[in-house]
């Protein structure tokens, strides 16, 4: 029939408008760059007021623009010349290079102002005793399964309850640095150890990669303790940041010899820096006003805008973190392998769903309000392990446990808030991530004759891990930034360094709100302020960009 | 499995075995020989199904399905999709119960034990029936543990590295992976991966090997690789294979079912006689491609 009409092709094939696609196109890019826009403009103008940089002399900023920002602006254009992933290779080594030492502050702070060295590595020893008889009796064939849970249970609690005491008591203690090593630097060790082993295939290399790490948190500490810096503070960034770093380098120069190149970045970033400096101090520019330096990091916090720092602060979010994931991660993660792989899909299921769905989205003053009258109100006597409403029938005393724990305002009614409230946000997150196993996975395990429990062990936890640790690690993101319920369990606004489980607890939210309210001049709105905005703001990035990076990991393996 | 049931239907069952269709397959010959020589004596019935039904909530998936299952021997399901010979597959190690939705009724016996019955934990049933899915789905593991998995959920002491080996070879993989044994199994291609799959099903030594679509998701070649595998197989292990390729039955099987639409078992006989003589009109139209 095409042969029989004429073509109507004669003149080309016109044009379609589209006018209306083209302005919608715009319209959505405008929407999507107004937020980062918005936060550009916070952060750039919480910088500008925390560091000052206007305050330098030209010929700063010139030295370290020569030294630093060409340099690296060349070498990561080269690289990225060059391809193979050695730019990506740069950029992560970088990343690695400024996150890491965070993590290393944030541990060191723990050793150095919370916990004594010796009492935690008493508890570690402790913990260490009936993990490693677990690991025994699992091996062992010929108990029954009650028999070696019982066993287990025992070991644990005598280990526990003699072990501590035992060994705070030892009359010839090593010094705090050493210990500090023992407690994280053999387990690091190990993991690198592990890790090493799984990605060179070779037990041997594995040996010698936790052999060298361990070696080099020893030599760290060593020449931390004997120059100025301090045993327990160089031995816990040789264990969080040295050997992390180390181990990316190893890879990189060993399995990826053509990205190789990409290490230069870091190189010349840390070289340009120490060059700029070293300029700027000869030839005696001017460097920013900055506010937000060593001295407001690591000083106590004061009345006057001079002196007052957030070191309190710090370590009483730190505190805090690590009382939220503790409380959040066993229960969050328990809650989420429940209903995804043991609970059918009935109404009461559904309702609990539905009621977590929610309570993610209940307003934290209210979760504050919780806090308040249950922790701290209800059970400020402790917790009725034997109540008063069995046991003043009977005549006897009722027991409480842990009464200095709760009560107004302590650190452990302040985290255990917390925890309530990202423990929706988990759950959620967790059973997405278990969700997104593959069922084909499961049906290999239960078809091979796996149980359950197995199944759920060998298939399905070790696929969602780095999923739920992202999700966890995004929640805790937000505990780290909440201010309400902490004011609501009546947090005071002056605190210290949380020394212990039950002092009064302290956050860096709560600091800068502090400031905020009770010393409102001029100088804490212009400097202080934004200076702690920016700390808090760190903290929670480095923290995000691990679950950024745990996920971009997951999603290639994928 | 060594089942003393000599009141089965097997021996009606039993016909003279001869090469089916296709001569091309080297393998073939193979595998009827062998079968011809280890089938001299009557041949027992390893899996009898009785009048089984699947719902699955209110739709019947599977009416009354009664075969026999022949030990050591290919048996093949075919059918348009959607007519329940996956469902039937599953009902053999009672994958099904983990299907919320699905119901199954009658009796199905592996041996002299219906399965169905209350006293049989599914999980001990399923560690003596292996089961190969449609898509190769190792774990995220080394080869080597991918192969062992069975043996350690199921508690099975052994000399490890001896069944490593020996399964893999049955699988007809061990000289592609032999060096290599401590790598991801998602490092193989499609069609190692399948044959992983099917180590790891054989090396607890099952009785029965199902097999749901082995090769669909594989290539040709992989594919001839699979079917030289299951004929070298049935020299020691019952196979029961879904496939909805009837070539492939017909290259392979020593009995076919044919599952037509609906749930229902039209015809099941002698894989030659299906092919070249059936007796149902809808298994011939089927067969020839009138429909389906």
């Amino acid at each position: 029939m095409a042969a029989d009409s004429p073509s109507t092709v004669r003149d080309g094939f016109g044009t379609v408008s589209r006018t209306a696609g083209v302005v919608f196109r715009y319209a959505l890019l405008a929407a999507t760059l107004l937020g980062i826009l918005a936060v550009g403009i916070l952060f750039v103008y919480v910088a500008n007021d925390a560091i000052q940089p206007f305050t330098a002399d030209p010929g700063w900023h010139l030295t370290f623009f020569l030294t630093l920002v060409v340099p690296t602006l060349a070498v990561g254009y080269s690289l990225s010349g060059r391809g193979e992933g050695s730019l990506r290779v740069g950029l992560e080594s970088l990343g690695l290079l400024a996150v890491m030492p965070l993590f290393a502050g944030g541990v060191a702070v723990l050793f150095l102002s919370i916990l004594p060295a010796l009492v935690v590595f008493s508890f570690a020893v402790a913990l260490a005793i009936p993990l490693a008889a677990i690991v025994a009796l699992q091996r062992t064939r010929q108990v029954g399964f009650v028999a070696k849970l019982v066993a287990a249970a025992v070991v644990t609690v005598a280990s526990l309850l003699f072990v501590p005491n035992f060994i705070q008591n030892v009359p010839v203690i090593p010094v705090e640095w050493l210990l500090v090593a023992l407690t994280i630097g053999a387990p690091t060790a190990a993991i690198a150890g592990a890790y090493a082993a799984a990605s060179w295939n070779d037990r041997r290399v594995g040996r010698i990669a936790a052999l060298a790490a361990l070696g080099g948190v020893l030599v760290g500490g060593l020449v931390g303790s004997l120059t100025g810096v301090g045993g327990i503070a160089a031995t816990v960034l040789a264990t969080v940041a040295g050997v992390p770093v180390g181990l990316y380098v190893a890879t990189v120069v060993d399995q990826h010899p053509t990205r190789r190149e990409g290490l230069l970045l870091p190189l010349v970033v840390l070289g340009g820096m120490l060059l700029g400096a070293f300029l700027v101090r000869t030839v005696g520019f001017a460097g920013p006003a900055s506010w937000l330096d060593w001295a407001f990091v690591t000083s106590d916090n004061s009345f006057s805008a001079e002196s007052a720092g957030i070191y309190p602060a710090l370590a009483g979010s730190i505190m805090l973190m690590l009382i939220v994931s503790l409380a959040s991660f066993p229960i969050g993660i328990g809650a989420a392998v429940y209903l995804e792989e043991y609970a059918g899909n009935s109404r009461l299921t559904r309702l609990i769903e539905v009621n977590i769905a929610n309570l993610a989205g209940v307003p934290s003053v209210v979760y504050g309000l919780l806090g308040l009258g249950l922790l701290a109100r209800m059970l400020e006597d402790g917790l009725p392990v034997f109540p008063a409403v069995v046991a003043d029938p009977l005549g006897l005393e009722p027991i409480r446990v842990g009464g200095d724990l709760f009560g107004i305002g302590t650190v452990f009614v302040g985290g255990l808030t917390l925890s309530l409230l990202i423990l929706p946000i988990v759950i959620i997150s967790s059973q997405e991530a278990i969700r997104s196993v593959p069922p084909s996975q499961r049906q290999a395990s239960y078809g091979m004759g796996a149980t359950r429990w197995q199944t759920v062990k060998n298939v399905v936890l070790p696929k969602a891990f780095p999923g739920i640790l992202t999700g966890t690690i995004l929640a805790l993101g937000r505990a780290i930034g909440e201010t309400a319920p902490l004011l609501v369990i009546g947090a005071p606004n002056e605190f210290g360094i949380p020394q212990e489980l039950s002092s009064r607890v302290g956050a860096m939210p709560l600091q800068i709100y502090a400031w905020a309210t009770t010393s409102g001049t001029e100088e804490f709105y212009t400097k202080v302020i934004p200076a702690g905005v920016v700390v808090l703001l760190v903290a929670m990035l480095a923290m995000n960009s691990v679950a950024i990076v745990l996920r971009n990991r997951y999603r290639q393996r994928n | 499995m060594k089942s003393e049931d000599t009141t089965s239907q097997a021996v009606e069952e039993q016909e003279d075995m001869s090469d089916p269709t296709d001569d091309d397959m080297l393998i073939q010959t193979d595998v009827s020989d062998s079968v011809s020589a280890g089938s001299s004596t009557v041949t027992d019935t390893v899996v009898e199904a009785k009048d089984i039904n699947v719902w699955y909530d209110d739709d019947q998936a599977l009416h009354d399905i009664s075969l026999a299952i022949p030990e050591r021997q290919v048996t093949a399901m075919i059918g348009p999709s959607g007519c329940g010979k996956s469902t039937f597959l599953r009902c053999i190690n009672r994958m099904n119960d983990l299907i919320d939705a699905a119901r199954v009724d009658g009796e199905l016996y592996l041996g002299d034990k219906n399965v169905y019955d209350a006293d049989v934990d599914p999980v001990a049933l399923r560690r003596r029936v292996g089961m190969v899915f449609q898509k190769p789905n190792p774990f995220p593991k080394s080869i080597r543990e991918n192969v062992l998995y069975g043996l350690k959920v199921q508690g099975i002491d052994a000399d490890y590295d001896k069944v490593v080996e020996e399964s893999l070879r049955k699988a007809a993989l061990w000289d592609e992976v032999k060096d290599r044994l401590d790598e991801s199994g998602l490092e193989l291609s499609g069609g190692q991966q399948q044959r992983l799959c099917i180590a790891r099903a054989i090396a607890p030594d099952p009785e029965v090997i199902l097999m749901d679509e082995p090769a669909s998701a594989l290539d040709p070649i992989a594919t001839s690789q699979i079917e030289d595998l299951i004929a070298d197989l049935a020299e020691q292990y019952t196979v029961v294979i879904v496939t909805h390729n009837m070539q492939q039955a017909a290259r392979i099987s020593d009995k076919t079912a044919v599952f037509l639409t609906g749930g229902e078992l039209v015809e099941f006989d002698d894989t030659q006689k299906i092919f070249e003589n059936p007796e149902s009109e809808r298994v011939e139209d089927y067969i020839t491609g009138k429909f389906g």
